[in-house]
């Protein structure tokens, strides 16, 4: 039986890494977005764009 | 159509994202740590567990929603579509990625080789550079109509790879396996193997819908603000100087 574990193991972080980044990704961006809405919201805020 | 999107909602703790990256762990961890090692190709075969379901989930869930969305949208200008096809294209290209990234780690040790230019792995990697294109597309154009109507032509074209894809492993010489799972007949697992793949089926799918439902609430709330698309790219238009008058 061939002993390659090592590439197993490495794929398994690596998608680990790719799908934990992009879980990240978004939970960042739509806080970003939130305060960009909660500064829009305010009395007498000037538009961001 | 001008499906103007309601104020969005507060981001919350999401339940449901939440349970998907446990079960994927769960999978993960039931995987590497009690399945048995695959006697010819040793540990490398868990590999299957990942990339069989990502290239699964990603080619014909996601690229397929693109294209039925971007379809749809042509007919309907909803732009409600709009939002699907662009989340499930984002969600879709995150799990092409896995599969390109564990199907060489999977090759090296089997094959021989990290890659083969045979027309499975040929037209996996055109496809997932077709919807990198797509996200790049929606980043450059500004108007919101055009950008959707670009978009959901790419979507459609781009998805016609899936079919050829599919059957590349009839049509061509390749190196890559046949179909176990997704082909006629019984499926040529164990059962104890076959359970384990089914869970991982499962967990992704869940997965992708918890990150499509999050990636979808995230458009609304660009919408909302006006925002060109859901990256921080700043538009090209706003980097250009103001003329001297």
């Amino acid at each position: 039986m061939p002993d390659n574990a090592i590439f197993a193991y490495v794929a398994y972080v690596a998608a680990a890494v790719v799908y934990g980044a992009y879980v990240v990704s978004l939970v960042v961006r739509r806080r970003r977005v939130q305060e960009r809405l909660d500064r829009q919201a305010r009395p007498g805020a000037a538009p961001q764009r | 159509m001008d499906a103007s999107p309601r104020a969005p909602s507060r981001p919350g703790f999401d339940w449901f994202l939440t349970a998907s990256v446990v079960a994927v762990v769960a999978v993960f961890v039931r995987a590497i740590f009690f399945m048995p090692v695959e006697a010819r190709q040793g540990a490398a075969q868990k590999i299957f567990y990942i990339h069989v379901p990502s290239a699964f989930i990603g080619l014909y869930v996601a690229f397929g929603i693109v294209a039925i969305a971007g379809a749809l949208y042509l007919w309907l200008r909803d732009d409600r579509l709009d939002r699907i096809a662009a989340s499930a294209a984002e969600v879709g290209v995150i799990y092409m990625t896995v599969v390109l990234i564990t199907g060489p780690l999977w090759g090296k040790p089997v094959w021989g080789t990290w890659w083969t230019w045979d027309a499975r792995l040929t037209l996996t990697l055109f496809i997932w550079f077709v919807f990198v294109g797509y996200l790049i597309l929606r980043g450059a154009v500004e108007d919101p109509g055009t950008r959707a109507r670009y978009s959901a032509v790419l979507g459609v074209l781009g998805a016609l790879l899936v079919p050829f894809i599919h059957l590349s492993v009839y049509l061509f010489r390749t190196l890559h396996p046949m179909p176990i799972i997704l082909k006629p007949g019984q499926p040529s697992l164990p059962s104890n193997m076959l359970a384990t793949f089914l869970m991982a089926v499962v967990a992704l799918t869940m997965l992708f819908f918890a990150l499509l439902r999050a990636r979808y609430r995230l458009a609304v709330a660009m919408d909302a603000i006006g925002d060109n698309d859901a990256s921080d790219a700043t538009p090209v238009s706003t980097l250009r100087p103001e003329p001297v008058r």
